[in-house]
C-alpha cells in the first residue's frame, strides 16, 4: 500500500501539536483513506485522551516494540470513524523505551495497512523528537503567533532540514483575527517573513476545541467551526488537493474594535 | 496619544513581538549568544578609544540579517571636537 509517515511536532509544548495530530487524522479518515494516529510521547501520552481513547488501551506501541504483543492487538479502532486506528504510546516508560531504529522498523510495519502513518512527537528537540522524525516522509510544525513558539519552530525547522526530512510544512495555530486585525497579535505574513517554510494550514482560535477536546471528539469528526473547517482543508491539502490556504477572515469593523476575544 | 489608542483599541504590541523575534532569531541562527556581543564592543570601544576619543555611551554593535547574509554592524559616535589621540605616525602595537 501507498503510504505516508507524517511527524507532527513543534519545540514548544502547548502549541497544539496533539489537538493537530487527532483533527487531521480525523479528517483524512473522512475523505475515506486509512490512517494510523501514533503517539510519540512515550511517558506523557494524550492522543488517547484527545481521541477519547483513553479506556480501550491494552497494549501500546512499546509492548509492540519489545515483542510482547502483536501489532494488531495494539492499535486501537476508532468506532466513529471506520479507517481511523490509534497506536497508543506506553505510559510508565520513558524516551529511552523506543529508539529513531525502532520507531522506523514500527512504521514499516504499519505502511503494510495504512495510507497515512501520523506520528503525534512530543515537544522539546531531545530522543523522543529525534525517534519520532526518524520514520518522517513528511514533517509538519505547529506554531502559534507568539513569540517563543514561534522563535522554538524556527529552531525545529532547521532541525528537520539537517536531519534530510526537509522542507517543514507549517501549521500556524491559536490565530485570532481580530487581534491580528488591531495589530495586536503576529499576523501569517510577519511569521512568514521570518519563518521559510511553506504554510499548509492556519487554524484559527476556537472555543470548540476544548470542548471538544473536554469530551474526546475532536471538532474535526462534526465540529461547523472555524477551527473544524481549517483542519478538513489542511486534511485536503495533505490528501493531494490542490487548496490554496487562505486567511480566516476577521469580526466586523465592531468586533474589530471593541472585540477581545 | 499612545495612551488614547491603547484605551480605544486595546494593546498594539504585535510591533514589539515582530522586533524581537527577528533579533532573537539572528542570534539563533548565527549561533552568537547576545552577550557575546556585549564583549564585542567593550572591546572595540578600548581598541578605538586608544585612538579617538569617543561618546561610549552610545556605541552601537549589532547583528543584521539580510536574506541571508549575516553582518555585524558597529556604529560609534566619535565626540565633537576631538583630535586623534596619541602619536599620529604610531602603527598599532605590534602583536608579537
Amino acid at each position: 500500500m501507498e503510504s505516508i509517515v507524517i511527524t507532527v511536532t513543534s519545540g514548544k509544548g502547548g502549541v497544539g501539536k496533539t489537538t493537530s495530530t487527532a483533527n487531521i487524522g480525523c479528517a483524512l479518515a473522512q475523505l475515506g483513506r486509512k490512517v494510523c494516529i501514533t503517539d510519540g510521547d512515550i511517558g506523557l501520552r494524550n492522543l488517547d485522551i484527545v481521541m477519547g481513547l483513553e479506556n480501550r488501551i491494552v497494549y501500546d506501541s512499546v509492548d509492540v516494540v519489545e515483542g510482547r504483543c502483536k501489532l494488531k492487538q495494539a492499535l486501537i479502532r476508532d468506532k466513529r470513524l471506520e479507517s481511523l486506528f490509534l497506536l497508543p504510546a506506553a505510559q510508565t516508560r520513558d524516551k529511552t523505551a523506543m529508539n529513531p531504529q525502532q520507531m522506523t522498523a514500527l512504521c514499516d510495519q504499519l505502511r503494510e495497512d495504512f495510507e497515512f502513518i501520523l506520528i503525534d512527537s512530543p515537544a522539546g528537540i531531545e530522543q523522543g523528537f529525534q525517534t519520532s522524525i526518524a520514520p518522517a516522509d513528511k514533517v509538519l510544525v505547529i506554531t502559534n503567533p507568539e513569540v517563543s513558539s514561534v522563535r522554538d519552530a524556527d529552531r525545529v525547522i532547521g532541525l528537520v532540514e539537517s536531519a534530510g526530512k526537509g522542507p517543514a510544512q507549517l501549521i500556524i495555530n491559536r490565530i485570532i483575527a481580530a487581534r491580528v486585525a488591531r495589530k495586536d497579535m503576529l499576523s501569517v505574513e510577519d511569521i512568514m517573513e521570518v519563518l521559510t517554510s511553506n504554510v499548509i494550514g492556519i487554524v484559527p482560535e476556537d472555543e470548540e476545541i476544548l470542548s471538544a477536546s473536554n469530551r474526546g471528539s475532536p471538532v474535526a469528526i462534526s465540529g461547523k467551526g472555524a477551527a473544524a473547517m481549517a483542519y478538513r482543508d489542511i486534511a485536503r491539502r495533505i490528501n493531494g488537493e490542490n487548496l490554496p490556504v487562505q486567511m480566516p477572515r476577521s469580526g466586523g469593523l465592531l468586533h474589530r474594535i471593541f472585540g477581545r476575544a | 496619544m499612545n495612551s488614547f489608542l491603547t484605551r480605544f483599541f486595546g494593546p498594539r504590541s504585535a510591533d514589539d513581538a515582530k522586533n524581537r523575534l527577528r533579533l532573537v532569531l539572528i542570534h539563533d541562527r548565527a549561533e552568537i549568544p547576545p552577550g557575546l556581543l556585549d564583549e564585542i564592543k567593550n572591546d572595540i570601544i578600548a581598541v578605538i578609544s586608544r585612538r579617538l576619543q569617543i561618546d561610549t555611551a552610545h556605541v552601537a554593535v549589532n547583528m543584521d540579517d539580510e536574506a541571508g547574509e549575516r553582518r555585524l554592524l558597529v556604529d560609534i559616535p566619535i565626540l565633537q571636537g576631538t583630535r586623534p589621540s596619541g602619536r599620529l605616525s604610531a602603527r598599532p602595537p605590534a602583536s608579537r
